[in-house]
């Protein structure tokens, strides 16, 4: 790996701020490094579905050193390049979802962390690849191409976040953005073997999030380390007056308590989930366990049982499939999307060719069962009783975290799986997700973290906490990552 | 109580896939409807795990995860009238200003 | 029994823009649209793009709990948007943020009432709830909606706020339906929050049936006087199908003002089931009692209210109070005219009947009538004293209400008065009296006849004679012929 002025393709995102901030012309030999390797493995990994040209940045960098000279020793992100996913707004940059039918969509506005991120100087590099409409587990969804794992090509990356944690280990980008609805940050986070957190519902606006399951949907920061995503959420979080569910929290520089955490060391309790380990493969059991024995040698391990699990992943899928019913309705082709003739026919019949057309299989199957079970005679059956199974699991983790500062499972109970191995058993895919939705349904923060391979392919952990409890999590990810030594890894695309 | 449930779920054949193509506007080829036929049926069984819970005839049903009061905004005008179609020129068809659309009949 | 002897039964369902909003009801967009070229008034929200979120207008929901309470509704302590979901051209999400009663959701008001006064009658409406939601976008047509190839949208009324108000099925016929919502806009223009001469400004569907018989849902009426118009179309069009022995098809109709009549709408293709749920957008709000208490408190006087002091305050009947005060503008005219003239019953008539007639003959918005107060209160003064009679008034009235006559000038410069001169006044007797022997004749065996002979010289006088002068001069003469004879 080539080192230029004391930086490589790894060097984790705080020390190249710094770097820049003392001379920002090795924003430039950064770059250059950057495009180099996506050159490179781009091809293989199939990270991104629109990469902002090299030229493009560049003139960015140089209009942004120039205008705002003053504020660029105080930007937080300064020369960052930054992968986001394609489902969160960018002004002026094709925002797909990964679908047919906003192939073509330019928005004519930012998301809230878009602005964030480029209030702080960070440089949106590109859009990533991801499940269409974030509608799956491992972006093979995605109606244009599926991403590689970049650890095993044959392998999928998880998602529905998939590009972005591809980007990440592929080194084509240091930081990146992805959301999570019901594991779509940390699924792929555990599969790439990077860091990845879910914040707690309404720390992160959504505003300019295109919406899968509003009550559930959170954007989050991914990265090669746990100082990098603490940095990155102090960029993104807080209180945000366009986001009515946004939580009207002060702005908290994440990286700061880390530290202050770190230093004091203070000795937590942690709950051991019995059943989310015990329904883990082999493999992944055992390189979580051996994570537990890590943070249980320092903290007070106890271990605790979930009394449900099928039903929690009943109840994430119909909620979500619910919400999605509604928020996809507005894809119909005539402000923005997928285009058909107008001419001479009704709106019933364009606006059926627009759908079927513009949306993908899993999509439609989501919006239809959405529809289903919101219909008359469905809705208290499914709907209504998958929102009262929600509270009773609120209830259940409210009176958990009475008696721990945090959970522990497996993020994923499987190793990543070969493209198309999931096609084939959609269950199968769903109750992988089991770990992950708890989080959603509930609100809760939760973090991924890399703690270990099974023949070169990542196992990671998944830690829950409390409601804006972020800090705790980045504590305990903070003392794996020491453990594990698993930090800031590039994988080597052949 | 669980077998009625058992007996609709039986219902869900072609007449309610077509019945929620109707009402979701979007339609399945042949070959996604045989697939989700068979899809479907695993799937409401999935769903089905939560008739078995019990007790939760009388819980609230949880809308909002986070108890968060609705925040209100004050009613003064922050955007300014958008004269050049900033908002829409990029991905819809206008004409005279207006957005074309299909037929209300027809 | 006879179509003529069933009962008809009449629900309202009015849809209100709270017009006085500066910005629509999720995004701080300008909400006054009415003079803008199409999709100016838009912003990423309104026009429902990708990602985008709502974000309430305090103000709408303080406005729509002012309603509420002048509606004597029962106010929610919780504040809920739901999502209602239907597929349309001018609905940007293809579901409307809007309210519902429904399992953990509810309306934002509901069980009021609203009183009326319809020839002579007093009668409650009760009002079932009041929803506040957005409203849609506008569609055009090039041509007609069957011949147009496609269609155009204008999203700027996209996201304006609404409230929906939903009647019982309480009126019986077309006059309590027009006077229920002559009513309603009295009190929402009492409240401040809408101005019902804007076009589109409020919105009325008529559910209406036979006893016994389907029900029909009338959509598109857009005045008040189109409420009685459509209505008593649609009694005389079901009417005849029930006396030819036929079937009311539980139908939708659109209004056609022009036409004047009402047409089937296409049936629907799909079964409407809106799947509401609560805007996972919009957590709840709880409104606490104080909340609701400052909005009332700081609430103007209604209508009510305002007839009530008018009967005790101006000593005026129920019926003329109550018409001044459902026409703001003419009750706030009436108030100040009474500060300088004080027969209010004779104000009062004067501006419920030829003056108002005037103002609609000449289609006067209230801000175009040249009128003042002080023009009324100086010609009724001047009709008092005597130097104008009642026809003059009349006639000048007219000219008062359309170009601001100065009446006391006018009667000065022109002496355009009332004619005293008594000898001038016999002379013109006399000749009336040699001209209408038998007029005479049968006045002096009828004195009730005596007018018919005031009513010649006032006719010959172009009205100006002092009437009461006259009939003593005839008196006077027959008087003296009687002793003649």
């Amino acid at each position: 790996m080539s080192i230029v002025g004391g930086i490589s393709l790894n060097t984790p995102v705080y020390r190249l701020v710094e770097e820049f901030r003392t001379d920002p012309s090795k924003i430039f030999n950064y770059l250059d490094m950057i495009y180099k390797n996506i050159d490179r493995v781009e091809s293989k990994v199939k990270a991104f579905i629109t990469i902002v040209p090299q030229e493009t940045l560049y003139s960015y960098v140089e209009a942004l050193l120039k205008e705002q000279k003053e504020r660029i020793s105080s930007m937080r992100l300064l020369g960052v390049p930054i992968a986001v996913k394609d489902n969160i707004s960018t002004k002026g940059i094709r925002t797909t979802c990964a679908s047919r039918m906003l192939e073509s969509y330019i928005p004519p506005y930012n998301a809230t962390v878009i602005e964030r991120i480029i209030r702080e100087g960070g440089l949106i590099i590109g859009k990533t690849n991801m499940d269409e409409f974030a509608m799956g587990s491992t972006t093979e969804t995605s109606a244009f191409f599926p991403t590689r794992n970049p650890w095993d090509l044959s392998r999928v990356p998880g998602g529905s976040s998939g590009g972005s944690a591809a980007a990440l280990v592929a080194g084509e980008a240091p930081l990146a953005l992805g959301s999570d609805t019901g594991g779509s940050i940390r699924n792929p986070a555990a599969f790439c073997g990077i860091y990845g957190l879910k914040p707690t519902y309404g720390l992160v606006s959504r505003y300019g999030l295109i919406a899968y399951a509003s009550s559930m949907d959170q954007i989050g920061p991914m990265a090669r380390n746990t100082i990098d995503l603490a940095l990155m959420l102090s960029v993104i979080a807080g209180h945000d007056p366009h986001d009515s569910t946004s939580l009207p929290a002060p702005p908290k520089d994440y990286v700061m308590a880390l530290k202050e955490l770190d230093s004091k060391e203070p000795k937590l309790k942690i709950g051991i989930i019995k059943e989310l380990f015990e329904v883990a493969e082999e493999e992944v059991r055992k390189v979580a366990l051996k994570a537990v024995d890590m943070l249980c040698s320092y903290h007070e391990c106890t271990t605790i049982s979930l009394p449900y699990r099928t039903e929690v992943v009943a109840a994430y899928y119909i909620i979500a499939m619910a919400e999605a019913s509604s928020n996809l309705a507005r894809f119909d082709g005539v402000r923005y999307g997928l285009k058909v003739s107008f001419e001479n026919r009704g709106w019933r019949d364009v606006y059926t060719e627009v759908r079927t057309k513009g949306f993908g299989y899993e999509v439609k199957k989501r919006i239809a069962l959405g529809t289903y079970v919101l219909s008359v005679g469905y809705r208290d059956m499914y709907y209504i009783r998958a929102l009262k199974f929600r509270r009773i699991l609120k209830e259940t983790f409210d009176s958990i975290f009475k008696n721990v500062d945090a959970v522990i499972s497996p993020t994923m109970p499987i190793l990543p799986p070969r493209l198309g191995e999931f096609a084939k058993d959609p269950i199968k895919m769903y109750m992988a997700d089991i770990n992950t939705v708890i989080a959603n349904l509930i609100g809760a923060p939760a973090i991924s973290i890399p703690v270990g391979f099974y023949n070169n392919l990542p196992i990671a952990v998944q830690l829950m906490s409390k409601p804006l409890t972020e800090d705790i999590l980045l504590y305990l990810s903070l003392q794996l990552e020491r453990r594990t030594g698993l930090k800031d890894l590039i994988a080597e695309v052949p | 109580m669980f077998t009625l449930y058992k007996v609709m779920i039986s219902m869900l054949h072609d007449n309610i896939i077509e019945y929620l193509e109707r009402l979701a506007l979007l339609k399945f080829s042949d070959e996604e409807r045989e697939k989700l036929r068979k899809e479907v049926e695993k799937i409401i069984e999935l769903f089905n795990a939560l008739l078995k819970v019990e007790g939760l005839d009388n819980v609230e049903p949880l809308y909002h995860v986070i108890e968060l009061e609705l925040p209100l905004r004050d009613d003064e005008p922050l955007h300014h009238l958008d004269m050049e179609h900033e908002m829409l020129k990029d991905n819809a068809i206008l004409e005279n200003g207006y957005v074309k659309a299909p037929k209300t009949v027809g | 029994m006879t179509a003529k002897e069933l009962k008809v039964i009449i629900g309202l369902e009015v849809h209100v823009q709270l017009t006085s909003l500066k910005t629509k009801l999720f995004c701080p967009t300008p909400a006054n649209y009415r003079e803008s070229p199409p999709n100016t008034h838009v912003c990423p929200v309104c026009l429902g793009l990708p990602g985008v979120l709502p974000v309430v207008n305090r103000k709408a929901v303080e406005y729509a709990i002012a309603v509420a309470k002048a509606l004597n509704c029962e106010i929610s302590d919780k504040l809920i948007f739901v999502r209602k979901h239907y597929f349309y051209p001018d609905l940007p999400k293809n579901y409307q943020i809007s309210q519902y009663i429904g399992p953990g959701f509810t309306s934002i008001a509901k069980n009021g009432y609203v009183t009326i006064y319809v020839q002579g009658k007093k009668k409650i409406v009760r009002i079932r709830r009041i929803n506040i939601e957005e409203d849609p976008g506008r569609i055009i047509y090039i041509g007609s909606i069957e011949t147009s190839p496609y269609s155009l949208i204008d999203y700027n009324r996209s996201g304006v706020a609404l409230l929906e108000i939903v009647t019982e099925p309480d009126m019986e016929n077309p006059k309590e339906a027009r006077a229920f919502v002559e009513k309603l806009i009295a009190i929402l223009e009492y409240l401040g929050v809408t101005n019902p001469e804007l076009e589109g400004a409020f919105r009325v569907d008529a559910n209406i049936s036979f006893e016994g018989y389907g029900r029909v849902e009338i959509k598109n009426i857009g005045s008040v006087k189109d409420v009685e118009r459509a209505l008593t179309y649609e009694i005389v069009r079901q009417r005849r199908i029930i006396e030819q022995g036929g079937k009311i098809e539980r139908e939708t109709r659109h209004w056609d003002p022009e036409k004047g009549i009402t047409v089937p709408l296409r049936v629907k293709e799909v079964e409407e089931d809106y799947r509401y749920f609560p805007d996972p957008d919009l957590p709840p709000l709880r409104m606490s009692r104080e909340f609701i208490e400052k909005i009332i408190k700081s609430m103007p006087e209604l209508p009510d209210e305002r007839i009530e002091r008018f009967m005790k305050q101006y000593n005026l009947d129920e019926y003329r109070a109550t018409v001044l005060v459902l026409i703001k503008w003419l009750a706030d005219f009436f108030e100040e005219t009474a500060k300088m003239y004080n027969d209010y019953k004779k104000l009062a008539d004067l501006l419920i009947t030829d003056f108002l007639r005037w103002v609609h003959e000449y289609n006067l918005s209230p801000s175009a009538i040249k009128a003042t107060p002080t023009h009324i209160a100086k010609l009724l003064s001047l009709w008092d004293k005597g130097i104008l009679t009642s026809k003059m008034v009349k006639e000048l009235l007219p000219r008062i209400v359309l170009e601001g006559l100065d009446i006391e000038k006018y009667v000065e410069t022109t002496g355009y008065v009332r004619i005293t001169d008594r000898s001038y006044l016999h002379k013109i007797v006399e000749e009336v009296m040699n001209e209408n022997p038998k007029a005479v004749k049968d006045a002096l065996s009828n004195p009730k006849a005596i007018n018919y002979i005031v009513g010649l010289v006032m006719k010959k006088t172009n009205g100006k004679a002092d009437p009461q002068i006259v009939k003593n001069i005839i008196e006077e003469m027959l008087n003296k012929l009687r002793e003649g004879s």
